[in-house]
């Protein structure tokens, strides 16, 4: 609760700020931006990140073996194939309290078991509904295709997804991050 | 190292030499000598309190003398056997002193200073040489200022610096005053490609330049302060899979500046220690001094030493570089002068290690013909069983992997937040856990703490799984109990500069792995028969080589070519380099050897459809239907074909040097291209070749094509002009004939990507060509009576995306067949049983090819030469009292492994065929009332993983 009423706070700062004649650029509105931006800084999603053994995960390797430096604000749990995943281990990871959720195979043509991907493809359409349907923004589900070699990619997947939800701020479902901050 | 250590048909004979070699092909007798170790290796474990107590200290000599060791020592971190040795030079326990430190303190009463050594006689088929090579030794070159400067480095040295386990810890710091460099220069070719006798070798190194390449962006990723990586080169040699797109991704880098010139000398700034590299630019003109805090000498590599008197053993020749001697009748690198012996590696010349692992398989294959089958790996008779059905007893075992992790995690925090988890009752650390010791350790702890799942936070599972998983199933660990986290590649790797972060990402991932094990479930491996016989696809050289090597081995093959007759590229080649022999006679000697082996081949066949799995592939062909066990995949690549680059096709006389190649062929004596005896010929390199917008690789193979044309024409009078980017001639014997075609008077000019040379001509002919010549600064007009343009290649694009679509082996962004690992498993790829040989995963020469081909063989081999191969028991089951038989499954599984049958009157089920199914799991995704059960990804696993991580 004590976490609401200080957003509240910043939020009105930051209108007021704007809202006000421009004599002042001012300390006040520098702060209030300050602290809007510390806000989202400190906010930290959490994201659940499932990858196919033959694709995603070992380009997450080859981003290790590159030694690619990327964003640490998700974990990955292992599947053999994208296809392995039912929409209701992404619904889980939502009512457990995640931010988003990413689920990560090979690209077309790639799929060590010829079409997990196009199921996946299919399962995920499920998955974006049931999402939206529970009030969620679909941004914060995704469906990534990195390949073995694409070390840079799956570093940049990462860093842009965990961007984008860390835009949206923390998941209405998430109980706990509220109670934290 | 640790699988060649383990495996119960190989013997490691290590600190031994082989002196006498007696018997012939099929039946050698070999004398081999151990020298003393003067530590028993049955006895030591390697636990090193030895070393604490020996007071000698010595220069390391794997530290290349950076770093210090001490009388009893094991040479390095991950040493097999890891076993100790006492250097009797430096110990003390000599005639007047008598000191036994190490035997006081070593527990095992290993030590014994007496150890006379042992000689071994060993009844052998076949030897195959894989000696190595020497690094060049730096202080020849007296101008560069090798030993007398502390500042000036080898590469070699470099590489410890840079290494997490070197003597700096990776820190990069110079050695005069151990501060950390700003300025780092590297010279190419020290030792390599030498004009006359002290200034080293003549042929080319080949691997020095990528190893430059790595080294600038491992110093930028160590040190991002650095100011400034200069590399001095003459031509940088990216030849080879991914090296030019590797070589092109380092020119992004700012830091980093390349420049074409090769160093005079190297003068010392004694006040400072600075080094002032005194060098031409070969692209400017301009005479400089270039200030470095550090000198980096890329030195090359030379033959072993050993060489000459293992010559002398094996009864075989040596070159004039000291390198042994390749029998090249048969244009394979493989072959000694004597029957039953081969060759590998840098033994027989330089080669990088993708190559040297292609040639150790293809060697090995070779030396199979002469090897009586051995049976299989006897499994341990009694083998214990550990009970894994009371409350899970989970043992967490953290590993260092030097300070590949260690570096960046805080072990200690971890190990604390580790004990705290449910059900976990041991925790412990280690240097290297996938180590001899390291495994031992985890044994060790699973019977003293009674351990029945265990988990290990260590590197990745695709690469490390297999070996702790054995180890658990040597103990009496069902294999499937065991469970890792992988916090190297996906943690401390990629969040190295937030060590705090990347901790707490670590515990939390560690949290979900003991989540994950705690309900794991023992699986049990069952194993398929095996269909004996093998398919060959490609009727090139690389396919006849693998065909010819796996019907040497007593294997049934099934050779299949799309064109009428076999042969391939050679048909269209006329001499084949570097030994200059007759394509038309080494296509022939080959489709002849073929012929009259037991191989079926068969011309204008082509694939409809291969349906199964490792061990029992249905193939259907337009030629017949067959069973195999094992595939090779030898279709080759294609000729780039250019477009209108270079007024190809508009003038008559611009062709490609595959057209010049049938010219030559054609052409007894003098060369005659279109009735010209004469006149002047000019080629153009990477036509089609290290192009971003169309091909972005390096073809590798057509500046040593273009060396081989030009000294044809020049020896036949005509004037040769090479406009080149760089001259890659890397490959056995090429920089020497580099250098014969510019003796004989072949003219070699540079141009750059940006400034491509025009072709002008007037009708159907091309006259003139207009180059920019770099150092003169102004455009040099040469009339031109043929331009040959290098074309590249390209991958043959039907038949790949054919095969890759029948098969599922996964291509990368060049088009070409992916490795299963690009320097370890050259001939391997993802999908089990299927071997990729020769240009089907990248352009490569002949020799190459051949060497790949029998690599491909040996791995073949190595699946049918068994009655059955086990299949994983990480397949998808259906529960059946949960199953309606809605059919679902069936519908989604491309592998045809569900079936609906009826088990009793009137009750339908699904059963999977375990030996079709792949363990995908996505029936799993799909069944509507979760009766299937994804053995190894249940349901329940995966969510004992989430809610760990998110609720716990």
């Amino acid at each position: 609760m004590a976490g609401k009423t200080e957003d509240k706070k910043k939020r009105k700062a930051g209108s007021g700020s704007t809202a006000g004649p421009k004599k002042k650029p001012s300390a006040k509105k520098a702060a209030a931006k300050k602290r809007t931006a510390s806000r989202k800084k400190d906010f930290t999603p959490n994201i659940v990140v499932f990858a196919c053994n033959w694709c995603s995960y070992a380009g997450a390797d080859n981003a290790g073996v590159n030694r690619i430096q990327y964003s640490p604000n998700f974990r990955v749990i292992r599947t053999m194939c994208s296809g392995r995943v039912t929409p209701a281990f992404v619904l889980k990871a939502f009512k457990l309290g995640a931010d988003g959720v990413m689920v990560s195979g090979c690209h077309f043509g790639d799929c060590h078991y010829i079409f997990g991907n196009y199921k996946a493809v299919e399962q995920f359409e499920k998955t974006k509904a049931l999402v939206k349907t529970l009030g969620l923004d679909e941004k914060r589900v995704a469906l990534e295709w990195v390949s073995a070699a694409e070390g840079t990619r799956w570093g940049e997947v990462i860093d842009n997804f965990v961007a984008q939800v860390t835009s949206l701020g923390p998941s209405p479902l998430n109980h706990s991050k509220k109670k934290r901050t | 190292m640790m699988d060649a250590g383990r495996h119960p048909n190989i013997d490691v004979l290590t600190n031994a030499e082989l002196i006498r070699l007696g018997g012939f092909p099929g039946n050698f007798r070999a004398t081999v000598k151990k020298h003393p170790r003067y530590v028993d290796e049955s006895l030591c474990t390697g636990c090193g309190l030895c070393v604490e107590d020996c007071p000698v200290v010595v220069h390391n000599e794997f530290e290349v003398g950076m770093g210090a060791r001490k009388a009893i020592y094991s040479p390095f971190a991950q040493a097999v056997p890891n076993t100790h040795i006492i250097d009797r030079e430096n110990c003390l326990n000599g005639d007047f002193l008598v000191c036994t430190n190490c035997m006081n303190a070593c527990d095992r009463n290993a030590i014994n200073y007496d150890d006379p050594g042992e000689e071994l006689q060993l009844d052998v088929g076949a030897v195959v040489v894989a000696t190595g090579f020497d690094v060049y030794d730096a202080s020849a070159i007296p101008s560069y200022g090798y030993g007398l400067y502390d500042n000036v480095l080898t590469n070699m040295e470099f590489e410890r610096v840079l290494n997490a386990t070197g003597p700096t810890h990776g820190h990069i710091v110079r050695p005069s005053d151990r501060r950390v460099p700003k300025r780092i220069a590297f010279v190419q070719c020290v030792g390599s490609r030498g004009e006359g006798k002290e200034a080293g070798c003549e042929y080319c190194s080949r691997f020095c330049c990528m190893n430059a390449i790595k080294d600038c962006l491992l110093v930028k990723q160590h040190e991002p302060s650095i100011e400034e990586l200069i590399v001095f080169y003459i031509d940088m040699r990216a030849a080879g899979k991914g090296f030019e797109e590797f070589y092109q991704r380092s020119r992004e880098m700012p830091e980093l500046r390349y420049v074409r010139g090769r160093p005079a000398k190297i003068f010392e700034d004694p006040a400072s220690k600075d080094l002032l590299i005194a060098v031409e630019d070969g692209e400017t003109g301009e005479v400089g001094r270039v200030r470095a805090d550090m000198v980096v000498l890329s030195t090359g590599a030379v033959a072993a030493g050993s060489n000459a008197g293992l010559a002398g053993v094996l009864g075989i020749d040596c070159d004039e570089n000291g390198f042994f001697k390749v029998e090249t009748r048969y244009g394979s690198p493989l072959h000694t002068a004597r029957e039953g012996i081969y060759i590998c590696g840098c033994a027989a010349g330089v080669n990088d290690i993708s190559d040297s692992v292609a040639q150790g398989s293809g060697a090995a294959s070779e030396a199979e013909k002469y090897v009586v089958k051995l049976p299989a790996p006897e499994e341990p008779e009694e083998k214990p069983i550990i009970d894994s059905s009371g409350p899970p007893r989970v043992g967490i075992f953290l590993c260092h992997c030097g300070i590949n992790i260690a570096g960046v995690l805080d072990i200690d925090s971890l190990k604390a937040y580790a004990e705290g988890l449910p059900d976990v009752v041991y925790v412990e650390n280690n240097l290297f856990l996938c180590a001899d010791d390291g495994q031992r350790l985890i044994q060790e702890k699973i019977v003293e703490h009674g351990l029945n799942r265990v988990v290990a936070a260590a590197c990745t599972p695709r690469t490390h799984e297999p070996i702790f998983r054995e180890s658990c199933e040597q103990i009496g660990l069902n294999p499937y109990l065991f469970e890792m986290v992988n916090v190297r590649d996906q943690c401390s790797w990629v969040h190295t500069n937030v060590p705090r972060i990347a901790t707490e990402k670590a515990k939390d991932l560690i949290k979900m792995g003991v989540a994950r094990a705690r309900i794991l479930q023992p699986l049990y491996r069952q194993s398929i028969p095996v269909k004996q016989s093998v398919l060959v696809v490609g009727g090139g050289v690389a396919g006849m080589s693998a065909a010819l090597n796996l019907d040497a081995q007593g294997i049934k093959v099934y050779l299949i070519e799309k064109k009428g007759r076999l042969g391939g590229k050679l048909n269209n080649l006329a001499r084949v380099y570097p030994a200059n022999l007759s394509a038309f006679e080494l296509s022939r000697t080959m489709v002849e050897m073929v012929g009259s082996s037991r191989v079926e081949a068969m011309a204008s066949t082509e694939i409809a459809s291969i349906t199964g799995y490792i061990g029992n592939f249905d193939v259907s062909t337009t030629n017949g239907n067959f069973k195999v066990g094992s595939i090779v995949l030898a279709t080759g690549g294609d000729i780039y074909a250019p477009g209108d680059e270079f007024e190809y096709g508009r003038y008559e006389n611009v062709i490609t040097n595959q057209e010049l190649e049938d010219i030559l062929y054609q052409s007894k004596g003098t060369v005659e291209i279109g009735g010209d005896v004469t006149g002047t010929v000019a080629f153009i390199q990477c036509v089609g070749s290290r192009d971003p917008g169309k091909n972005p690789a390096c073809s590798r193979f057509c500046c040593p094509t273009t060396i081989k044309q030009a000294i044809r024409l020049r020896e036949s009078g005509v004037n040769v002009v090479v406009l080149h980017r760089d001259m890659r001639t890397v490959g056995a014997r090429a920089e020497e004939h580099y250098r014969h075609a510019r003796e004989l008077g072949v003219r070699f000019v540079r141009y750059t990507p940006e400034r491509p040379p025009h072709v002008a001509g007037d009708g159907t002919r091309a006259r003139r060509l207009e180059i920019r010549e770099l150092a003169l600064g102004r455009t040099l007009e040469i009339d031109v009576d043929h331009v040959v343009l290098a074309a590249g290649m390209v991958p043959n694009e039907t038949s790949t995306a054919r095969l890759q679509d029948i098969l599922k082996v996964p291509r990368g962004a060049d088009g070409f067949f992916m490795e299963l690992h690009s320097k370890l498993g050259p001939v391997e790829t993802t999908t089990e049983g299927v071997f990729v040989a020769g240009c089907v995963s990248g352009p490569k020469d002949i020799a190459d090819s051949i060497a790949q081909g029998a690599a491909a063989a040996a791995k073949a081999a190595a699946i049918v030469t068994h009655e059955t191969v086990p299949i994983e028991p990480t397949t998808c089951t259906v529960q059946e009292d949960l199953c309606r038989a809605c059919g679902k499954c069936v519908e989604i599984c491309d592998f045809h492994a569900p079936a609906i049958v009826e088990v009793s009157p009137g009750v339908h089920v699904a059963r999977i065929n375990q030996a079709l199914c792949k363990g995908c799991g996505t029936c799993a995704s799909w069944c509507p009332t979760g009766a299937i059960v994804s053995l190894h990804f249940t349901d329940e696993q995966i969510n004992s993983m989430m809610d760990a991580l998110l609720a716990g």
